[in-house]
């Protein structure tokens, strides 16, 4: 009884800490977050999905799935290369990096619709 | 005129020939000429009950001595008998060009053979056996001797005229009346090859009995002994050529199968021994009239259909249909059994299958071509003691599906679709916000 408070308080402390230095964050990689996230619960739903139904057209669920996964994949790339912290791309315009990231948005879906069927 | 005359004279040979060669032939398969080779001609009116047995059923009995020089087998490459009854136990040598390789090349192309050894049997007679899978005791002297069931006469004699009761249990070979009494044999016995699995014991001796020379005293162990001695034995060829060996030929006679018999020990006396019953039934089996079967009007086709397609896909239900007939030694009846079973087969029976029958010989098995591709056969292997084996074997390749042969839309899938679709948008939608969210 007398840690939990404190445990609580710490859980607590630790959120709010996350959630102001969250809100620092520009909003064009809050954009890519929320989509990441977006991306992320599609793919759970469709597993779960899944075990429930089984896998028989095993092909559209690895499509579906892989799809959510390249996507989220994808976007967590773009937030690397656009981050102004991220002294590793310094020498990329966002421009180019948002153009790669196109790029492979198509391929991907190309090769989804492909295997869905 | 000539011309009209010389065609005349060929048709009409042609038609006699056809007439004359009424012989075994696939849709006839009884035996119609037979070969008689006999040490003595006596024996013709000695075992006249078992020859007239054999002609009043439509046979034709060529008796020749067993030294005559003309025996021939065949001509021209043609077989002249269907069958060959060897009634000459003690024949060194054959006359003419009938040696044991000319004996082995008949019953190699299908032909049905009758040996009958006696007490002294030539060593001619031993290597035809032996070429058989049957091996008569190597004592020249010993004969087969029975303290226990010996055939019970006037004279105390000795014990070598036995009364055997343990025949095979087989209908086909014996005929389906059961034979009541005991039969009368007075000769060797033999033992069977282990190695040969095509050869059976149909009359086998008592527990009591060994094989030995009754004159003399037995001084070593009696190489046979107990019912591993066989007394008539038959072989069917892998080619279905029959084979009766027999270590008495005088359980052929008239006198045996008239003869009263009662057995030592028993208080039934018979008035006639079995050895008519059992002499007719086992050559009727030998000749064919019994136990030959034949499959026709193989076919197979997808349920529903009636054409037979030259390929399966997976998946497909299918039926096989055969019919198969039983020869009766006149016609072909319809043969009922409830354990034919079909294989779909591809290196191993993928399918096996108790095909059900209709009672009138069709017999027809459905099931479902299994989820797997290649080239598979349809195999009916039907072995049965007595009967002519079956073997049926055809070939059906099986695909997979073809690409538009799956389905397209599977409700099962929709959420799939739809995840898939929906990052799509998403992704559209995420390209608008990201851009002009400045």
């Amino acid at each position: 009884m007398g840690r939990s408070p404190t445990t609580k308080d710490d859980a607590q402390a630790l959120f709010q800490s996350l959630r102001s230095a969250y809100a620092a964050t520009p909003t064009n990689l809050k954009i890519i977050d929320l989509y990441v996230v977006f991306a992320v619960f599609t793919a759970v739903i469709q597993v779960v999905y899944m075990a429930v139904v089984g896998s028989f057209p095993f092909n559209s669920f690895l499509s579906g799935v892989l799809s959510c996964v390249g996507t989220a994949v994808l976007a967590v790339c773009l937030r690397i290369q656009v981050n102004k912290e991220n002294k590793e791309f310094k020498y990329l315009p966002p421009e180019r990096a948002f153009a790669d990231f196109v790029l492979c948005n198509l391929v991907l879906h190309l090769v989804i619709m492909n295997f869905l069927g | 005129m000539a011309n009209f005359s010389i065609a005349t004279v060929f048709v009409a040979s042609i038609s006699l020939l056809l007439a004359l060669t009424h012989s075994f032939s696939l849709e006839n398969p009884t035996d119609r000429r037979i070969l008689v080779l006999v040490d003595d001609l006596a024996l013709k009116s000695s075992h006249s009950i078992f020859f007239n047995s054999l002609q009043a059923r439509g046979f034709e009995l060529d008796f020749k001595l067993s030294d005559d020089p003309k025996i021939a087998l065949q001509r021209y490459g043609q077989h002249l008998y269907d069958g060959l009854i060897l009634f000459s136990p003690t024949t060194e040598r054959f006359g003419g060009s009938l040696d044991v390789a000319a004996i082995l090349d008949f019953v190699d192309s299908g032909k049905d053979l009758i040996v009958a050894a006696d007490a002294n049997a030539s060593d001619l007679i031993r290597n035809i056996a032996a070429e058989c899978g049957i091996d008569f005791d190597e004592d020249q002297s010993a004969v087969v001797i029975d303290h226990g069931s010996y055939a019970v006469s006037e004279t105390e004699g000795d014990h070598t005229l036995i009364a055997a009761a343990d025949f095979i249990q087989s209908d086909v070979l014996l005929g389906s009346t059961k034979i009541e009494a005991p039969v009368l044999f007075k000769g060797i016995g033999h033992s069977l090859n282990p190695a040969n699995s095509l050869v059976l014991k149909v009359l086998s001796a008592s527990p009591s009995a060994y094989s030995a020379n009754p004159k003399s005293k037995l001084s070593s162990p009696p190489s046979l002994s107990g019912s591993s001695i066989s007394l008539v034995s038959v072989v069917q060829a892998r080619n279905n050529a029959r084979i009766v060996f027999s270590g008495s030929l005088d359980l052929f006679s008239n006198k045996f199968f008239k003869s009263p018999v009662q057995k030592a020990g028993s208080s039934n006396k018979y008035a006639k021994s079995g050895n008519q019953q059992f002499a007719t039934e086992i050559s009727k089996w030998v000749f064919h009239e019994r136990g030959h079967l034949k499959a026709v009007n193989v076919r197979h086709h997808r349920v529903g259909e009636t054409d037979e397609p030259s390929i399966y896909r997976i998946n497909d239900d299918l039926e096989y249909l055969v019919e198969i007939y039983e020869w009766s030694g006149s016609s072909w009846e319809p043969y009922v059994a409830n354990d034919v079973q079909v294989q779909f087969y591809m290196m191993s029976p993928y399918v096996l299958k108790t095909m059900s029958s209709n009672n009138k010989g069709l017999y027809i098995a459905s099931f479902k071509v299994p989820d797997v591709y290649g080239v598979f056969q349809f195999k009916v292997e039907y072995q049965r003691l007595g009967y002519t084996s079956l073997s049926l074997a055809k070939q059906i390749p099986v695909r997979p599906f073809r690409h538009n042969e799956y389905e397209r839309f599977i409700p099962t899938a929709f959420p799939y679709y739809g995840a898939s679709f929906s990052t799509m948008a998403a992704f559209f939608i995420f390209s608008f916000v990201y851009l002009y969210s400045k």
